[in-house]
């Protein structure tokens, strides 16, 4: 579990603060997702909680105990999953997996096969990291992220660099971690894969925390509670869902025509982003 | 212990597969050749020369040591802009496996290549732990200056010229051979200054002690002061 109180972080080069009083818990087992757009603070958060960053104000506890009393054995319990692609060009991507994990003292969960196999590297397996595209590193960055089992994982932007096929792929490889007890915590851009793994997001914008909940509720909170009917011959009308079965406008509306597209009126969590924040994700 | 061999190895993979830094392996063996045959025919042929040839023979001494300064250098360059340095920051490896790790074999690499260089030169007698000593403290050299690189520079464009500025400094105490004794000890700034004096003395036969002492007390200082800002530059 991981517990962050008035979180306050300045860089060195920097006057003002880039992190601004952050509060927030992470549930074990939970996935918790960070959205914000790029410099709102996303990543510095992450990079304090990974114990890059020091010299931070306020109180981060891990598991219980304070980050700053935890030793080398903290990165046993971590994994990162850093936003772009960071390995020895000139090693195999076995041979960067093997280095990385000779740190570690308990032997490896799986085997770096199985790990290749996993996210569909294993013809590469043998190969310079050189001759990967941006999607094949971005998949060694996760799986050497969780090769050593740890409890707790970050990844930053975790989709960011992969087509849809695997960026699903990777989505549901995270779910599977969250299945198996790990407690995740995840920084994105990306409305979609908030929606799609986090139990439980967090807008983030200037370095400040303005909304915690789970995306439905969020989703639901700023959507309409209604649906929209849209007829073949271009008809629209927006009736209420309580008790829809009941609406005789409704029953009618539909009755001998010809529906087009029948949708709930929840807002999108980008749409919800906005109306919170008044800013936009990209930019 | 298994840590420091499989990164010690990986860096021996990186050189071997990069050929601008497999082609610097090569120095040593030019240097060998020097004093091998250069020198020998230099002072047969030149008898001028034969007063220079300790001072030359220092500058052999330490540029044995440039070899390593700059491939490490260059492997943590490289390293710090590909951003894997950053991994570096989140595994269960302490600064102190770290360096020992990366310098650990350079260092034994270098200080043996010293040794054998003084065993195998023909005008001077070394008595074999003086020459053990000179070329231990010399070698030190290499974690000083390559930490010192990694600690300023961000990509291996600037390392390189970082590396020649590194290289004149390291050379610049020869100058005080050549200048009035009251404004020699002005080059004591640079910790090579005491390493060149004591290598100077060891080679006239009068005890190297003093200097080498202080060369290594200055060399450690460094080290330990330039492990704490490598630190800080190269895993954040």
């Amino acid at each position: 579990m991981i517990k962050v109180e008035n979180l306050v972080y300045t860089y060195p080069s920097n006057e003002a603060p880039t992190l601004k009083g952050l509060n927030f818990e992470i549930n074990t087992g939970e996935v918790f997702g960070f959205l914000g757009p790029s410099g709102s603070g996303k990543s510095t958060a992450q990079k304090v909680l990974y114990k890059i960053l020091k010299g931070f104000s306020g109180k981060v506890e891990v598991n219980g105990k304070d980050l700053t009393e935890w030793d080398n054995s903290y990165f046993e319990k971590i994994g990162v999953g850093f936003e772009l692609p960071n390995h020895y060009m000139k090693l195999t991507g076995k041979e960067n997996l093997e280095l990385f994990a000779s740190f570690y003292p308990k032997a490896l969960s799986q085997s770096i096969e199985s790990l290749f196999e996993m996210v569909d590297l294993t013809e590469a397996i043998n190969k310079p990291v050189e001759s990967y595209s941006k999607g094949m590193k971005m998949r060694l960055n996760f799986i050497r992220a969780i090769q050593h089992d740890p409890d707790i994982l970050f990844f930053d932007e975790p989709t960011s660099g992969l087509d849809p096929v695997n960026a699903h792929k990777i989505k549901q490889h995270i779910l599977n971690l969250k299945e198996a007890g790990k407690t995740i915590f995840v920084t994105t851009h990306s409305m979609e894969t908030a929606d799609h793994i986090c139990d439980r997001v967090a807008f983030i914008v200037d370095g400040k925390l303005v909304a915690t909940d789970s995306p439905q509720r969020l989703k639901h909170q700023y959507g309409k509670e209604a649906v929209k009917v849209e007829l073949v011959k271009n008809e629209v009308q927006e009736f209420p869902l309580a008790d829809i079965g009941n609406n005789q406008e409704f029953l009618t509306f539909i009755k001998g025509k010809e529906v087009k597209r029948m949708q709930t009126l929840d807002a999108t969590l980008e749409e919800v982003f906005i109306k919170v924040t008044g800013k936009s994700l990209i930019g | 212990m298994q840590k420091l061999l499989k990164l010690a190895l990986m860096d021996f993979k990186l050189i071997f597969r990069d050929p601008s830094l497999k082609s610097f392996l090569a120095l040593p063996l030019l240097l060998f050749a020097i004093v091998i045959f250069g020198f020998p025919y230099l002072v047969t042929e030149f008898e001028g020369v034969k007063p220079y040839l300790d001072v030359m023979m220092v500058v052999v001494l330490v540029e044995n040591t440039q070899m390593f300064c700059f491939i490490n250098s260059m492997v943590l360059l490289d390293e710090k802009e590909t951003e894997v340095s950053k991994v570096y920051g989140i595994v269960p490896l302490s600064i102190f496996e770290f360096i020992t790790s990366r310098f650990l074999f350079p260092y034994l690499f270098t200080l043996l290549l010293n040794v054998a260089m003084l065993e195998v030169q023909t005008f001077y007698e070394v008595p074999l732990m003086q020459n053990l000593l000179l070329s231990a403290i010399a070698a030190l050299i290499v974690p000083v200056y390559a930490l010192g690189i990694n600690s300023f520079v961000k990509n291996r464009m600037q390392g390189m010229v970082y590396a020649k500025a590194f290289n004149i400094l390291v050379l610049i105490p020869f100058a005080a051979f050549f200048v009035p004794e009251q404004f020699k000890w002005a080059f004591g700034l640079f910790p090579t200054h005491w390493l060149f004096q004591g290598m100077d003395q060891l080679l006239a036969g009068n005890s190297p002690f003093l200097n080498l002492g202080i060369a290594t007390a200055y060399l450690l200082i460094l080290l330990i002061v330039l492990s704490k800002t490598f630190k800080r530059s190269h895993f954040s």
